[in-house]
């Protein structure tokens, strides 16, 4: 059954992308990730052009992160005030990424800025996570416990040094806001170029470079992407008009449904073997778009009316 | 079988109309993309009436050019840049055609030469198309302008050399105007030549319009015109979507 896009402008098979929302739904589900990830190069290997993928992504996240969020909240898992923090730098850095989205949609180069970002992000988190899932199974197997850190050595000591110290109570840390300050720019970045929630590089920085305990960190990246891809969502309606609700709504209905089976799916394995694998698939998508890059393509040129470009008439 | 009725009753009333020489018409005339819209199939039907020289005593022949509205449209070649490729040439065409199909009777080479079509600007090659460099209009570059012809025909969008004019009797012919899925919106003409060895003969135009209709009318005005407004509508949208998801999830 065709639908037609208004904002988008072409027409998809409602099923399609509703399966599309339920596939990336199940992964997220099961892995415990928003699917940003995923779902925004699917939707360009789908053929919506990539900065309607982006934008529109974004509003399907705020939606995903909404639902997700409740759970933790419930269950008291949200430090406010860390996530407070990493809004403020989430939204300079959503803002000056929409900036630099435009700019380089004027000049017809962000779809390679899409792909780089992908290929960059992707393959070093992916590389990281599976180095470190490998090593923890592989550990197990032979019995071996590492002996826990204490906490005094959690942080390095340039940590320490940082001035404008906070206390995060919830968290359980007196570090400087400067710390989650800069982590949130840089997830409000990825956020507005990429389509993602950026939950792959704060649940990490979170725990390894923040040093925040665990029940707090999930509940917490939640809370910062649901304000920050909001705001991306209305810097992209209002600089490129590219956020198509529909879409966004279709995708957000499959996922919804997928999340449910894959959780319960996911419970059924070991946390070491679940970032494994994730870490599998997100080094899957890099090598995607790496290819994409890297071959010749078989159509040297491309066409785009200059009006969605924005801007230059 | 509605469709038929009605060209019999418009082929009568243009073959007794006298002093008409050639007049055509769309089934449909205003084409509304809904939430459903997967392109459109359009019958063109047209008829040669009497006029002082008969053109229906021999055989003749019928050009019809179906033009979308301009609009700027920018043409990127890939290069190699280190290991990666990426877009390093562009040329800008301030009045691309959106859409541009033609259809004939026979293959263009058979009905007339070349130069009579280059003097009426039928067939793609012989559209006046300008490049912009940024320092004034030029002659575009060929090899920008067969990649707008060959990408938009991917998609679609430009037709040449694939719809056939069928003429149905001596004064009577027909042809498909196949509008795809991402077709532009605006005022299209239609203009119809009709050939006799060689030369032609008679002409006429007549317009059809593609708009955006109802709801999807609405949301795309609403998300151009107002776009801040629509921003905080799709959050809260989302917002809200999520919070109904999150509570049933939890049941």
């Amino acid at each position: 059954m065709p639908l037609y896009l208004p904002i988008a402008e072409l027409s998809m098979n409602i099923f399609l992308v509703i399966g599309m929302g339920a596939v990336v739904g199940f992964l997220s589900g099961m892995f415990g990730v928003g699917g940003g990830f995923l779902m925004t190069p699917l939707l360009i290997f789908a053929g919506v052009p990539p900065a309607v993928a982006v934008a529109t992504e974004s509003n399907e996240i705020t939606a995903a992160s909404v639902s997700g969020v409740l759970a933790h909240w419930r269950r008291q898992g949200v430090d406010v005030k860390m996530g407070i923090v990493l809004i403020v730098g989430g939204a300079i850095g959503s803002f000056f990424g929409a900036q630099v989205f435009t700019y380089l949609r004027s000049l017809g180069q962000v779809d390679l800025m899409i792909s780089l970002a992908y290929v960059v992000f992707l393959g070093s988190v992916g590389g990281l996570m599976f180095w470190e899932s490998m090593r923890a199974i592989l550990r197990q197997r032979r019995g071996y416990v590492p002996p826990r850190k204490p906490r005094e050595e959690r942080h390095k000591a340039w940590i320490h040094a940082l001035p404008f110290k906070m206390r995060f109570r919830k968290s359980r840390l007196y570090i400087s806001a400067l710390l989650p300050l800069a982590i949130g720019f840089l997830v409000g970045v990825l956020a507005a170029i990429m389509g993602v929630g950026g939950g792959f590089v704060m649940v990490p920085a979170m725990i390894y470079i923040l040093g925040m305990p665990t029940n707090v960190v999930v509940g917490t990246s939640l809370f910062q992407i649901i304000f920050v891809t909001a705001l991306t969502t209305i810097f992209h309606s209002v600089n490129t008009q590219t956020v198509d609700i529909f879409l966004a709504v279709l995708l957000l209905f499959g996922a919804v449904v997928g999340a449910q089976v894959g959780a319960r799916m996911g419970l059924k394995l070991k946390a070491e073997q679940l970032r494994a694998l994730l870490a599998l698939m997100v080094l899957l998508v890099c090598v995607k778009m790496g290819l994409g890059l890297v071959v010749q393509p078989d159509e040297l040129y491309s066409v785009a009316d200059v009006e969605e470009i924005g801007g230059s008439h | 079988m509605m469709r038929f009725l009605g060209l019999i009753l418009f082929a009568a009333a243009v073959l007794t109309a006298p002093a008409q020489a050639l007049v055509t018409d769309l089934s449909n005339k205003r084409i509304e993309i809904r939430y459903s819209f997967d392109g459109a199939e359009l019958i063109l039907f047209g008829a040669v009436g009497t006029t002082p020289i008969d053109i229906r005593r021999e055989d003749y022949d019928v050009v019809i050019v179906v033009r979308g509205p301009e609009s700027p449209a920018v043409v990127r070649r890939k290069g190699k840049a280190g290991v990666i490729w990426v877009n390093q040439d562009q040329m800008l065409f301030p009045h691309a055609p959106g859409y541009y199909a033609v259809a004939a009777s026979r293959s263009l080479s058979e009905i007339a030469n070349s130069i009579a079509f280059a003097s009426y600007g039928i067939g793609f090659q012989n559209l006046p198309l300008v490049a912009d460099s940024g320092k004034g209009l030029m002659m575009p570059d060929p090899e920008f302008r067969d990649a707008l012809f060959r990408l938009r025909s991917s998609e679609g969008l430009y037709r040449q050399e694939q719809d056939q004019v069928t003429i149905i009797n001596q004064g009577l012919f027909r042809t498909d105007v196949h509008l795809p899925a991402n077709v532009p919106v605006g005022e299209f003409v239609v203009e119809t030549f009709i050939f006799q060895h060689g030369s032609m003969r008679s002409r006429n135009r007549i317009t059809l319009n593609v708009d955006k209709e109802g709801f999807e009318r609405a949301a795309y005005n609403f998300a151009h015109g107002f776009p801040l407004l629509y921003g905080l509508t799709a959050v809260l949208v989302a917002l809200t979507a999520g919070w109904l998801a999150g509570v049933l999830g939890k049941k």
